[in-house]
């Protein structure tokens, strides 16, 4: 049988490094593919949109994918594609991602692509229009979407003031006035390749990737650049509140009940993790599905997220149900909620959830999409380059206690947000 | 093709592929049924995804909840599939847990329970998933186009069935479906990852060697070669999103016609991967109808797929509408590509990007064991593993002349669906 335990990502086999122009890579070596991924992140993000022009990095970020100084959209694609690889980007709220994907032996092909995308776009006029419209067609079909309205209504009603309260995609009445100028100042000001992180995973090894990382990444140089707006704070709403999106025509109603979460660098993660396994989670989605769907039949879907990044994010139960049996599926699960937050939890529900997450380190670290993913988390959180290592003894530190204390700190009744999206409520 | 593959069969009937693979301490079971909504009759429409959900539920000696907590409590997952042409069931666990996986599969395939109670609870749990899906104006069109497409066969109909039929099937129905089509003789086993093939088999035989097989009656639908009329539908709803769906006869997937096909799919629309697990995807953006549609601003966005079927099937190409730009004009626009296509103004170099495309994808396909599972068990449902082993060959012996063929043969005006999704604001 193998052994991947000691193979898992670490501090002696990731290389980490600081290219010459600040950014930082992490490395790491999958002999057996013959792939390889890149995911990365640099600043800009969201964060950066101003009053009257939400929609403008994500417009930015779209943008990029239509052409360079040095290849026009047909040219660019024509490469990508013909190699059969791929390159995406995508902005978020505090960053811009990126991602390569190709056949290990097109990587230098195909690297110096994705640096020009990013560092040299040539935002070509006869795009702009064509991208607007097809953002501005993403929103209304997302309109016309009961999950991504009720995500959207609980952003609004949750952070309120706050940037997240904003979609990343942005406002239509926005996007139709912001100019093509607007891009190329945002690209100028913002894009800050010192910010970046890139992650890279597959068959070729870290010390040849790094070379190219250096060559190409490292040589896009900046000098002159703004920084994006700090994180303000944030005060979660101090009451609770209940939103409904009315949606004409929807047989599904999909509803949202949230609280602040744990921030992801706080002690508080361990034990919210396995607290959220516990809640909606392990197996046939936790405590909610058993109670929501398993024995109730009201819901297809129902289970627990704990979000995570560098700012403020919810921890949130998710459920798709019929409209005539929304109050009942509230009130389920405000019942879970309840016994979760003032019940210690049973000594089989901690090992279970505790021996799940760290029996399916293997299968999350199998692609090398999974390891670049993992590596971001680890440097993006500061977790060190042993965190995979030294999960299993943080997990097994958490007790019963743990996972009561942070369900009864964060699931507070008084303040918890709810929303849905379908059919008017009657 | 290299590979450590296994293939045999059990006195039962059983059929077993096994496909070592030790790159990391993981392993895929799968267990196939071939039956799917193929074989359903009307009145009974979605009952193989309804037994589906029932397999979750339990057996004599373990209940669902508590095969679910074994494998999730060893970090695995579970979880099932049901489409028109099959019935799928697998386990992705870590390898020292193989015989968790193998014991459900041989408990489930003769001992499911079908408790009347949990048979109700499942029927609404069911509805909830169709009402879900019934959100999505494309989900609408596609069951809409579907039903034009094809006269008698069960292809026409939704995998989840009806929702007349779900409100009206019974326990019985459910539990002589089961008993009918979950026998050895009738089912896959396919195993990928971390085991010795010889050990493995020892124990395969000790769990579903003596599981008796018995006859089965299978409906085996008439297969509709071509689409015999054009047709047409409209729909309206809310929202402001334009949709039209262009629907073609697809070959059966063990055709020399199907290879043909995939390049021409590739040309008009972009690759399709017929990967269920795989971790990539290449972009559209060369293809034909992105170039002379979406660049040109006449719609937002392309895209088809094709699927590998028993039978001759369908090929749908979606496309996002934008308001500045009528239903008939993109439509007049598309036809110019594919009268392109039949008059074979197609490169070699065009056929060359799809091969490369499509070995990628199968290269990204196959950095996870769960993939490399499904082919072994997924390309048998509608031919042989062979079909999956010399898949890009056969796509690299793909001429232009052949492709212009093909867009000949099935792409006719006058053999097609077309399926609209108008938007009314105010709805």
């Amino acid at each position: 049988m193998t052994n991947i335990t000691k193979n898992l990502p670490n501090a002696n086999n990731i290389l980490r490094k600081q290219l010459k122009n600040g950014a930082t890579m992490l490395a790491w070596h999958n002999p057996t593919s013959p792939a390889i991924v890149i995911q990365g992140l640099l600043t800009p993000g969201t964060m950066a949109d101003t009053h009257g022009k939400f929609g403008l990095a994500n417009l930015t970020a779209a943008m990029l994918m239509t052409g360079t100084q040095k290849h026009d959209f047909q040219a660019l694609h024509e490469k990508i594609e013909s190699l059969g690889a791929s390159i995406n980007v995508q902005a978020g709220k505090l960053a811009t991602s990126f991602s390569l994907q190709c056949l290990s032996e097109d990587l230098p092909s195909i690297l110096d692509l994705l640096v020009e995308v990013l560092s040299q776009p040539s935002f070509p006029e006869n795009h702009f229009n064509r991208i607007k419209t097809q953002i501005l067609t993403s929103i209304a079909i997302r309109a016309q979407d009961t999950g991504a309205m009720a995500g959207d209504a609980f952003d609004r009603a949750f952070f309120e003031s706050h940037p997240y309260a904003i979609p990343t995609i942005g406002y239509a009445q926005d996007i139709v006035g912001i100019e093509l100028e607007d891009l190329k100042a945002f690209h100028a000001d913002f894009f800050a390749p010192h910010t970046a992180l890139l992650t890279v995973s597959g068959g070729l090894a870290p010390d040849r990737v790094a070379d190219m990382l250096e060559n190409s990444f490292g040589a896009w140089q900046k000098t002159a650049f703004k920084t994006q707006p700090d994180l303000p704070d944030f005060i979660a709403p101090q009451k609770a509140l209940r939103e409904h999106v009315a949606m004409a025509e929807k047989s599904q109603t999909d509803l949202i009940i949230g609280v602040l979460a744990p921030k992801t660098q706080s002690e508080d993660i361990y034990a919210a993790m396995i607290g959220n396994n516990i809640l909606g989670q392990f197996g046939m989605m936790g405590r909610v599905g058993d109670s929501v769907r398993e024995k109730a039949g009201l819901a297809y879907y129902v289970q627990s997220a704990l979000g995570s990044g560098l700012g403020p994010t919810p921890w949130q139960v998710f459920a798709g149900v019929n409209p005539d049996n929304l109050d009942r599926a509230i009130s389920l699960i405000k019942d879970e909620l309840k016994r979760f937050a003032n019940e210690v939890v049973s000594t089989q529900e901690l090992e279970d959830s505790r021996a799940q997450m760290i029996g399916r380190q293997p299968l999350a670290l199998e692609t090398n999409v999974g390891i670049t993913r993992a590596l971001l988390s680890i440097e993006r959180y500061q977790l060190g380059l042993n965190h995979l290592q030294e999960l299993p003894d943080k997990l097994k530190a958490i007790s019963k206690q743990d996972v009561l204390a942070v369900a009864h700190k964060y699931w507070d009744f008084d303040r918890l947000t709810i929303v849905s999206a379908g059919r008017e409520l009657t | 093709m290299e590979d450590n593959l296994i293939q045999t069969q059990l006195s039962n009937g059983l059929r077993i592929s096994l496909k070592e693979i030790h790159t990391a301490p993981i392993v895929s079971v799968w267990c196939w049924y071939d039956i799917g909504s193929r074989n359903e009759v009307p009145g009974k429409t979605g009952v193989s995804h309804w037994v589906e959900h029932m397999q979750f539920k339990g057996t004599k000696t373990m209940s669902g909840q508590e095969m679910d907590h074994a494998i999730a409590r060893v970090g695995g997952y579970w979880n099932a599939m049901t489409s028109s042409d099959w019935t799928t069931y697998l386990e992705t666990l870590p390898s020292n847990h193989i015989d968790l996986a193998l014991k459900i599969e041989a408990d489930r395939m003769q001992n499911s329970l079908f408790d009347p109670e949990d048979v109700e609870m499942e029927r609404t749990v069911i509805l909830s998933e169709r009402e879900g899906a019934e959100n999505d104006p494309l989900f609408l069109l596609g069951e809409a186009t579907e039903a034009l497409a094809f006269k008698q066969h069960p292809y026409r109909n939704e995998v989840l069935g009806f929702q007349r039929d779900v409100e009206t099937m019974t326990r019985d129905d459910l539990y002589g479906h089961y008993q009918n089509y979950y026998q050895p003789a009738n089912a896959r086993l396919c195993v990928a990852g971390d085991f010795d093939s010889q050990n493995l088999l020892k124990k395969i035989e000790a769990l579903f060697g003596n599981i008796p097989s018995n006859n089965i009656v299978s409906n085996i639908p008439k297969p509709e070669e071509t689409l015999s009329e054009a047709n047409r539908i409209e729909l309206q709803g809310p929202g402001e999103a334009h949709f039209a769906q262009i629907v073609y006869r697809s070959p059966a997937a063990n055709t020399d016609d199907f290879f043909a096909y995939t390049i021409l799919d590739s040309l008009l629309a972009g690759p399709s991967s017929l990967n269920m697990f795989g971790s990539g995807s290449i972009s559209n953006r060369t293809s034909r109808l992105y170039k002379s549609l979406v660049e040109t601003e006449m719609v937002a966005g392309v895209f088809g797929g094709i699927n590998a079927t028993i039978d001759p099937g369908t090929y749908a190409i979606t496309l996002i509408g934008r308001p500045d730009h009528d239903s008939e004009e993109v439509l007049n626009h598309f036809d110019q590509q594919i009268e392109d296509l039949q008059k074979g103004n197609i490169q070699a170099q065009e056929i060359e990007r799809a091969v490369k495309q499509a070995k990628a994808l199968f290269v990204y396909g196959s950095d996870n064991i769960t993939n490399q599972a499904f082919w072994l068990g997924y390309a048998p449902s509608f031919a042989d593993y062979d079909w999956f082993r010399h898949y890009v060959d056969k796509l690299q012996a793909v001429t232009p002349e052949r492709v212009a063929q093909i867009a000949q043969k099935y792409f006719s005006p006058n053999n097609r669906v077309i399926g609209l999704y108008n938007p009314v604001k105010g709805f």
